[in-house]
């Protein structure tokens, strides 16, 4: 309770705003709950509100927690440090046994599967400080993360007790290790891109089980337990039969399922991902996970909650990266001065160092909303945790490999491997594109449930709201008294960051309008848009940055962290940065912006995909 | 014809000329040669002109023009024969060459070149020269160089040998309308010929200006020398019409040729088909109890080759029988992060200022579901390519096909190709466009042999 009394302290004395997370009893953040309890943070900037309560303070673990986690930590870090032969792994495209079983030991197959079954139970937070360090190489974190972000999540999450039973302990254990597959040849937006298909046996007892590829799937040749998604025939409301997509537990020992030879990809060569298929693979009703035709759901959740790790382990990446280039940049010599010395380089130094700051603050921040009581719904947070993050460390570590050079580039450095396998970052559980489009547009539809009624009195013409629009938006043009009392006597922002508060607080302003005219603008079309929806999501985790570095700016100089101060100037220098981007997204979102190049941008694409070539003429070509 | 009216408009000055010319530095060759060569019916303006030079006084002009309209008959006539001599033999490159050859040799003041050079134009096609550059080159060759040159500004300022530029103009004229480029060795040729600013040289630069933004405009470009062998004309053909990079060509049958025991002949036509994936689904999905069509032979113009193909089409479907596929709301909708979301439910329109599409009426048509060209246009024949469809498209077989094809019996067609007249009419983007170019340019041969 020291750590409990000590937060509360220090909130009174300099965030106003109570801390929220650590009023609830220690006990219940560690276990899922199913409740969900509605989480608005970022939906709500939509709106061009700050829902600050949620944000601010940072959230913190407490002395118990942070005592169990630095135990679990060395350890760990020993294990990667000296007994994972990264390259030896990558070369040889497989984790060695010893390796493995070293993995078991240490209880990385169970992280977050509760203590009952066997596991860590750690929470969300201590899960993603664990990221960092199992990020040392990139094979084995992807093995990992397939078996217990994804593969065995949805026993977690909505298994039912006696399935938790019955296969958690041995996941726990890394006795079996978990798989999830979902992605299949000529994934599409319809149902028909889930070929797998599931028949209830005549005796209702079993479903059969027949798919024709389920391609990609992370831990597919290792997998003892598979969560399965598969076609059903349902009948819906109206009495039809219906295909809806239902979850299953498979254990390999049920036969007919089978798994291809593993892919030779450009990274994470380690982790093995093959095509499995299903034949006529008998399973019992009660491995149904939730209910029948409710697998879609569940899926999403799975992978909804999955992401947000990808933050940490990106961050202990490239905090890595920095220790071994800085390093190098400090004793190499270049026409006699340290590569130190040299403006450029030292700019390749301050982008990681600021991508790792900013990727960190969010990821724990979100880990930390994660955590709260009620299992509140993080997806879109964590969808921008996964974006900038995966991002942020392809541009890091081929920014750490250009401060090496030529050196960097052989095979002798850890770099190029590093790079190969970060780049699967920006494809998996979601490609960024995809996770573009829904954090933009679960946000506009948020929004425009809320804002239909009043655009369709503008668009009527209703002089009282057209006038109190107008108002407000010269209101915002001539003062910039944007106000959501971030600052100021109550405010929950150091003052050594009241000029970033006030340029994230105008962003939000700025966003919120923006938002409203563009649904104005396109109403329901604005799912075609997008380009558009593009510069949203982009404005918006930007937004969500800011306020993950000011939340914890903030924190670390309040309750007195060493080298705050570096913190308070990344963070000023992130806000900074990120303020005129969005301010420029903002404005190319105008209309008739002459910033905009969107139009022109679609003709070439369309010119270049009609002929699927490059059209220009050759510049050596002649009419004459 | 511009160039003709600018080059007569000071023909009245055209007189003053005679007086300046003593100065010239070639004044032998000056002189005889405008009135040499005035015995040409066709420009008879020209001859005007030129005769004005020499005899101002309008009754010896109007007696002297007669005479030389006599002559004319006599000069062309014998041009004429030269080419018809060497046609007998062959009507070859190297035959209008040694015309040419012939011609410069005759005589070195090459006196009558410019009839020479016209007859040698209208028989070009007939030598099938027309599109090349080199005899071009040789024709403007044949004029003496220097000698038309002006060398001072009155000159320079006046038409300067007017029909002799005439017919330069004509040359290149000629050239422009068989869409052959000029190239260095032509204004070298020119500026010996006729000096830097002459109206040739106007000519060529307009040509030169022109040619070279026009040479690609058309993106669906048709060779001149089209394909000899049927199947490579046939896969060029059915790939312009169906502009798919995803249609395939199929050979379904090839042409052969093979003499029985008996001694019959049977002759194997060709078949070539094409077919898009999309074609092929849109096929699969065809309800069984309506009928699929072959249609044809509708006609393909490429440059002066007509080319037939034939449709496999089917009627549109009516709307009573059209199922729209709903997909799964849970699987596109918002909330979700896996597909991405495709659908917001919002109760918002596009606002109309940003509404940039246009009203286009949609005209229900039937789909057509592949095309083919065969060697034969009888049922027998593109009843194997229906049978070789069916290999990839194995719902052929159930579906019945109706073949209505054109042939000789036009009455009977007619009443039943009522309702897919249109369908015909659908088509010609192509073919008129082919229909115009030749009409041009027979309107155009006309008009450089006036």
């Amino acid at each position: 309770m020291l750590g409990f009394s000590r937060s509360v302290k220090v909130s009174k004395c300099l965030l106003a705003s109570p801390a929220r997370r650590l009023a609830a009893p220690l006990q219940t953040q560690r276990c899922m709950r199913t409740s969900v309890r509605s989480l608005a943070y970022a939906k709500d900037l939509f709106l061009g509100k700050v829902n600050k309560s949620e944000v601010f303070p940072y959230p913190e673990i407490s002395n118990e927690e942070l005592e169990e986690i630095n135990q679990f930590v060395p350890p760990v870090e020993k294990f990667f440090g000296e007994d994972v032969d990264s390259k030896k792994i990558d070369e040889e495209a497989h984790i060695p046994v010893e390796t493995l079983a070293g993995l078991k030991a240490l209880g990385l197959f169970g992280i977050q599967i509760p203590e009952e079954y066997g596991g860590l139970g750690l929470s969300n937070t201590m899960y993603a400080r664990l990221g960092e360090i199992t990020s040392m190489d990139g094979a084995i974190a992807v093995t990992l993360a397939a078996h217990q972000a994804i593969g065995l999540k949805g026993i977690l999450m909505a298994g039912t007790d006696e399935q938790k039973a019955k296969y958690l302990p041995r996941l726990a254990s890394g006795e079996h290790i978990a798989a999830f597959c979902l992605t299949e040849p000529g994934s599409g937006s319809d149902a028909a891109s889930i070929q797998t298909r599931a028949t209830l046996t005549e005796d209702g007892k079993h479903f059969l089980l027949n798919g024709s590829k389920v391609i990609w799937i992370s831990n597919g040749g290792l997998a003892d337990i598979m969560t399965v998604f598969a076609r059903t025939e349902v009948l819906d409301k109206d009495g039809q039969k219906k295909d809806k997509i239902t979850a299953f537990i498979v254990e390999k020992a049920f036969g007919g399922v089978t798994s291809g030879k593993p892919e030779d990809k450009l990274g994470i060569r380690g982790s093995n991902t093959c095509e499995v298929t299903f034949e006529d693979t008998k399973v019992p009703v009660e491995n149904v996970i939730g209910e029948v035709g409710g697998g879609f759901k569940i899926a999403m959740n799975i992978l909804n909650s999955g992401r947000f790790s990808m933050g940490s382990a990106s961050a202990g990446m490239i905090k890595r990266l920095i220790e071994m280039t800085a390093e190098y940049a400090g004793t190499r010599k270049q026409f006699n001065r340290k590569l130190a010395d040299f403006g450029m380089i030292q700019e390749k130094f301050a982008i990681m160092a600021q991508s790792a700051f900013v990727m960190e603050s969010m990821a724990y921040l979100t880990a930390g909303m994660m955590d709260r009581p009620g299992f509140p719904d993080c997806s879109v947070e964590a969808a921008m945790v996964k974006v900038f993050s995966s991002e942020g460390g392809w541009v890091c570590v081929s920014e750490a490999l250009q401060v090496l050079g030529g050196v960097g580039y052989t095979k002798n450095y850890p770099f190029e491997r590093y790079l190969r396998d970060c780049r699967i970052l920006q494809i998996f559980e979601g490609t960024n594109e995809i996770l573009r489009m829904y954090i933009a547009l679960t946000g506009m539809q948020y929004a425009g449930k809320i804002l239909t009624g009043k655009i369709k009195y503008m668009k009527k013409g209703n002089v009282g709201v057209v006038f109190e629009i107008l108002g407000k938006k010269l209101k915002g043009s001539l003062g910039r008294n944007v106000d959501f009392g971030l600052t100021g006597k109550d405010g929950v922002v150091h003052p050594s960051l009241t000029e970033s508060a006030k340029m994230f607080e105008q962003n939000v302003a700025l966003f919120g309008s923006t938002v409203e005219s563009l649904l104005y603008r396109y109403g329901k079309t604005i799912v075609d848009e997008q380009l558009v929806l593009k510069r949203v999501a982009d404005t918006l985790i930007n937004l969500y940055a800011m306020t993950a570095v000011l939340s914890r700016a903030s924190r670390s100089i309040s309750v007195g962290l060493r080298n705050h101060d570096d913190e308070v100037l990344l963070a000023n220098t992130f806000c900074k940065e990120a303020y005129f981007k969005n301010n420029y997204w903002m404005t190319q979102l105008q209309k008739n912006s002459p910033e905009n190049n969107d139009a022109n941008l679609k003709k070439i694409a369309q010119a270049v995909l009609e002929k699927r070539a490059y059209t220009c003429s050759h510049p050596l070509d002649r009419t004459y | 014809m511009k160039v003709t009216r600018l080059l007569l408009r000071p023909q009245h000055i055209g007189w003053i000329t005679p007086f300046f010319k003593p100065s010239l530095h070639i004044p032998l060759l000056q002189s005889p040669l405008p009135r040499l060569c005035c015995g040409q019916g066709q420009r008879w303006i020209h001859c005007g002109s030129s005769v004005c030079k020499n005899k101002p006084d309008s009754a010896d002009f109007r007696e002297l023009f007669e005479h030389e309209t006599e002559k004319k008959d006599k000069s062309l006539v014998t041009h004429d024969d030269l080419f018809a001599q060497a046609a007998k033999d062959a009507k070859t490159k190297a035959n209008f060459n040694r015309v040419v050859d012939v011609f410069n040799k005759k005589d070195i003041r090459r006196r009558g070149h410019v009839e020479f050079i016209y007859a040698a134009l209208r028989k070009m096609p007939e030598f099938g020269v027309e599109r090349d550059i080199v005899v071009y080159n040789k024709l403007l060759d044949v004029f003496p160089k220097e000698v038309f040159v002006p060398q001072n500004f009155i000159q320079r300022m006046f038409n300067h040998y007017p029909r002799q530029q005439e017919c330069g103009v004509q040359v290149l004229e000629q050239m422009e309308n068989y869409g052959i480029m000029p190239n260095v060795e032509t204004k070298v040729l020119l500026v010996q010929i006729f000096g830097e600013k002459s109206h040739p040289m106007r000519k060529y630069q307009r040509m030169m200006y022109w040619f070279p933004k026009f040479k690609n405009a058309n993106p669906f470009p048709v060779p001149h020398e089209l394909p000899q062998d049927p199947l490579d004309l046939a896969r060029f053909s059915l790939t312009r019409i169906a502009n798919d990079l995803d249609a395939e060509i199929t050979v379904y049958q090839f042409p052969l040729t093979d003499i029985t025991e008996t001694g019959e002949e049977i002759a194997q036509p060709h078949i070539v088909g094409i077919q898009s994936l999309e074609q092929r689904s849109l096929l699969a999905k065809h309800n069984p109890n309506r009928p699929v069509f072959v249609e044809g032979p509708f006609p393909l113009w490429l440059r002066k080759t007509c080319v037939h193909y034939y449709l496999l089409r089917a009627d549109p479907v009516p709307p009573e029988e059209k199922i729209e596929e709903e997909p799964d709301p849970e699987l596109i909708g918002p909330e979700q992060s896996f597909f991405y979301p495709q659908r917001v439910e919002l109760d918002l329109n596009r606002d109309l200022g940003d509404d940039d599409s246009f009203d286009v009426d949609d005209v229900e048509e039937g789909p057509v579901y592949a095309m083919c060209m065969a060697g034969q246009s009888d049922q027998a024949t593109l009843a194997r390519w229906i049978c070789g469809l069916q290999e990839t498209n194995p719902v052929l077989g159930q579906i019945p096909t109706v073949f209505r094809l054109e042939s000789g019996t036009r009455e009977l067609q007619a009443a039943a190709d009522v309702h897919h007249s249109p369908e015909q009419n659908a088509e010609p983007g192509t073919e008129q466009e082919h229909i115009i170019e030749e009409e041009t340019l027979r309107s155009q041969g006309m008009k450089q042999s006036n």
